[in-house]
């Protein structure tokens, strides 16, 4: 503003001679005219500042529109529970008369429990009379026998359109404080339920993943957090809140962004609350980007909500802390350290969704009677986790880098482990089956046991740790207008990462038990718009990718009829998928 | 299916024909890294001639407005020391990082 002044004065000096001859009067004017029109841009930066001071909140933000073709091969449900056959062995041989054993003649005595049994699954018994019998075996809950397998078909999908809408929010609070957060709809075109129907573990809306999860036309606050920066003007700082911990390095870079969260986006894609202490270390050790970060979390709330007021909670928090060490980061190179643990983990999440109908002859019978009546509701259950399983431990490597000429490329390794606790829930224990021994039972209500049923023990059937491995690599190319991007991940039979919130619509690619391979095409339109074709490729080697409740079955022994899974089992799975975004 | 295919087709071929804005055409935001912090932050750090000066300290525009008019008329000497391809590069390293362009998103 000064310097505009200046310049006017001077140019008023500078009017040549003839203007020199000016009345008095004449200059008044101007000059008067000057301040009435400095007085007036005064009013405005007024009005201006005034907005500027009072506007404390900035919204950026992008709204994707993206339309997949989805096609699943070979899927199956094969629900099955796994028996402690030496136990039952055992028990008939200790109680042959309880149990219809002859031990005599050697035989099963008619109209006993052994018969009722024998006559559903004759395959099981007579493997069982041989001796030719495992020390757990597979039964089947839709009374199947044993190795008869499971129709299996393919899904399609021919169109799912979905829309996300994502404001990000930033203020500033004081000088070195600063909050940031951000609220997140993300929908599938006609459906504002917020459930869905309970056929796989992604079908189950929770704390942790409902930003990638379609639910409704609702801004979620996928996370909201405030910096404290600079403590008593040290290198350290402060965060609290719902964690940006969701698109951390490498899984940015297929979403055409910068760095989206700061944990590896391989191990950790997941809305959690918790606590970060950083110190900045690039001043003491020299190292550029040197950050080390400490976390903390809560991932399940054991008491509030959960009918605690009845005194009858068995389950325990689960805590979640671990160290992330960007090692070297110059915004070229980003060399990251992740490693953290969760205990108390407990099986599965508080979430709601859909009763499948399909469950209810398995676990609901008499409801099943009545409910066959309207076969197309479903019951809304709020789901909570029943027992503790055990602990977690996960640990990462991540490398990524962008040349000059703007080629990326990156690459992950990862490691997980299981460490059981022994217990179990209805879905299982921790990377193990819920261990089921055979009780005899009084199915008539006529005083006299029957037939034979599995009873879950709520121990596990392997209480054994588990290591799981993960790898993902990849590479983004520019081209003319825009990029082109392939990225592969494997994961090996217990990879069990947090990474359930990715919004693919199949499932968490960096969760998948198997391989899963990508190639996509973006065109930037302009700086603030882009456009992105590509597709997925699923190939499950093992089931229940990304949960740790639950025995990883082969998907292969699945669709065979040799071993079960509570949820349909799916091999192989492709996503093409087209997209358009603008950023604002 | 096929409609689907024809309409992302057209979609394309419309993108093609769009552009997007630089800050300077050709400007290199790594060279122009190197270069501001082994020129500019000589002057450009708190308590020296310069004043502290980060990228964060302008929007795109002012950045842009910068080099299109003031051309760093305090001190113009220091401007003819630069090739014209180092001032874009420096051009679009800064607005790269202006206060209003993308930052990653991390805690801290």
């Amino acid at each position: 503003m000064r310097k505009l002044f200046t310049l006017l004065f001077v140019g008023l000096l500078l009017i040549p001679g003839t203007a020199m001859s000016a009345t008095t009067e004449e200059l008044q004017k101007k000059v008067d005219q000057m301040t009435e029109d400095i007085n007036y841009l005064m009013d405005r930066l007024d009005k201006a500042e005034l907005h500027t001071a009072t506007d404390r909140i900035t919204f950026t933000g992008d709204f994707r529109t993206k339309a997949d073709t989805l096609h699943y091969q070979d899927t199956t449900w094969n629900p099955g529970v796994y028996v402690d056959l030496n136990q039952f062995a055992a028990d008939v041989f200790s109680d042959p008369a309880a149990w219809g054993f002859d031990p005599v003649a050697g035989a099963i005595v008619p109209g006993s429990p052994l018969e009722a049994f024998a006559m559903a699954f004759p395959g099981h018994a007579a493997a069982f009379f041989s001796g030719a019998f495992p020390p757990v075996g597979g039964l089947s809950m839709l009374g199947l026998d044993l190795g008869v397998p499971t129709p299996k078909g393919d899904i399609d999908n021919d169109i799912l359109y979905t829309t996300r809408l994502r404001l990000n929010m930033k203020a500033k609070v004081a000088n070195n404080v600063d909050f940031a957060g951000r609220l997140t709809m993300f929908k599938n075109w006609g459906d504002s339920t917020g459930i869905k129907v309970f056929d796989s573990w992604d079908a189950f809306t929770t704390d942790g993943t409902n930003g990638g999860n379609t639910t409704g036309d609702w801004l979620r606050v996928e996370r909201a957090y405030f910096n404290w920066k600079d403590i008593g003007g040290s290198k350290f700082y402060l965060s609290i809140g719902r964690r940006p911990s969701t698109y951390g390095p490498p899984s940015e870079i297929r979403e055409n962004e910068l760095r989206g969260g700061t944990p590896s986006g391989h191990l950790v894609h997941f809305n959690f609350d918790g606590i970060t202490v950083g110190y900045h270390l690039a001043e003491l050790t020299g190292i550029e980007g040197m950050t080390a970060r400490l976390c903390y979390g809560q991932g399940f709330e054991s008491q509030l909500g959960n009918g605690e007021l009845f005194n009858q909670i068995a389950t325990e928090d689960t805590h979640l802390g671990g160290l992330n060490l960007d090692v070297y980061n110059d915004g070229s190179t980003l060399i990251q350290l992740t490693a953290f643990g969760a205990w108390d983990v407990v099986d599965g999440f508080k979430g709601t969704f859909a009763f499948p109908a399909q469950f209810l002859p398995l676990f609901a019978p008499n409801i099943n009677q009545d409910a066959a009546n309207f076969p197309n509701m479903n019951f809304m259950v709020r789901y909570q986790p029943s027992t503790v399983i055990g602990d977690m431990i996960l640990g990462g490597l991540g490398f990524q880098r962008e040349e000059e000429n703007g080629l990326k490329y990156f690459l992950s390794l990862g490691w997980t482990r299981l460490q059981s606790n022994g217990k179990a829930g209805l879905f299982g224990g921790m990377g193990s089956d819920n261990l089921y021994q055979a009780a005899l039972v009084d199915t008539n209500g006529d005083g006299t046991n029957d037939n034979i049923v599995p009873v879950p023990t709520n121990r596990v059937v392997d209480d054994s740790d588990q290591d799981g491995y993960g790898i993902y690599v990849g590479t983004q190319i520019p081209v003319p207008m825009g990029k082109i991007g392939l990225e592969y991940n494997y994961g090996s039979k217990y990879w069990t990462p947090f990474t359930q919130a990715q919004d693919d619509i199949l499932g968490s690619k960096l969760a998948t038990r198997g391989h899963v391979g990508e190639a996509y095409y973006i065109f930037d339109v302009n700086s603030n718009m882009f456009l992105k074709f590509g597709g997925i490729y699923y190939d499950y080697e093992y089931t229940n990718s990304g949960s740790p409740v639950g025995t990883p079955r082969k998907v292969s022994d699945v669709l065979a009829g040799s071993a079960f899974n509570l949820l349909p089992v799916v091999d192989k799975a492709w996503d093409g998928y087209a997209s358009i975004t603008i950023k604002f | 299916m096929r409609k689907l295919i024809k309409i992302t087709a057209i979609l394309a071929a419309v993108s093609f024909c769009a552009t997007f804005a630089l800050a300077a055409e050709g400007g290199n935001p790594k060279k122009g890294k190197y270069l501001f912090k082994k020129n500019c932050k000589t002057c450009h750090v708190a308590n020296a001639e310069g004043g502290a000066l980060t990228p964060l300290s302008k929007t795109m525009s002012q950045w842009d407005r910068f080099f299109d008019r003031d051309k760093h008329k305090s001190k113009p000497e220091v401007w003819a020391g630069y090739q014209e391809q180092d001032l874009k590069d420096i051009q679009q390293f800064l607005y790269d990082h202006a206060a209003d362009s993308d930052q990653p998103q991390t805690c801290g």
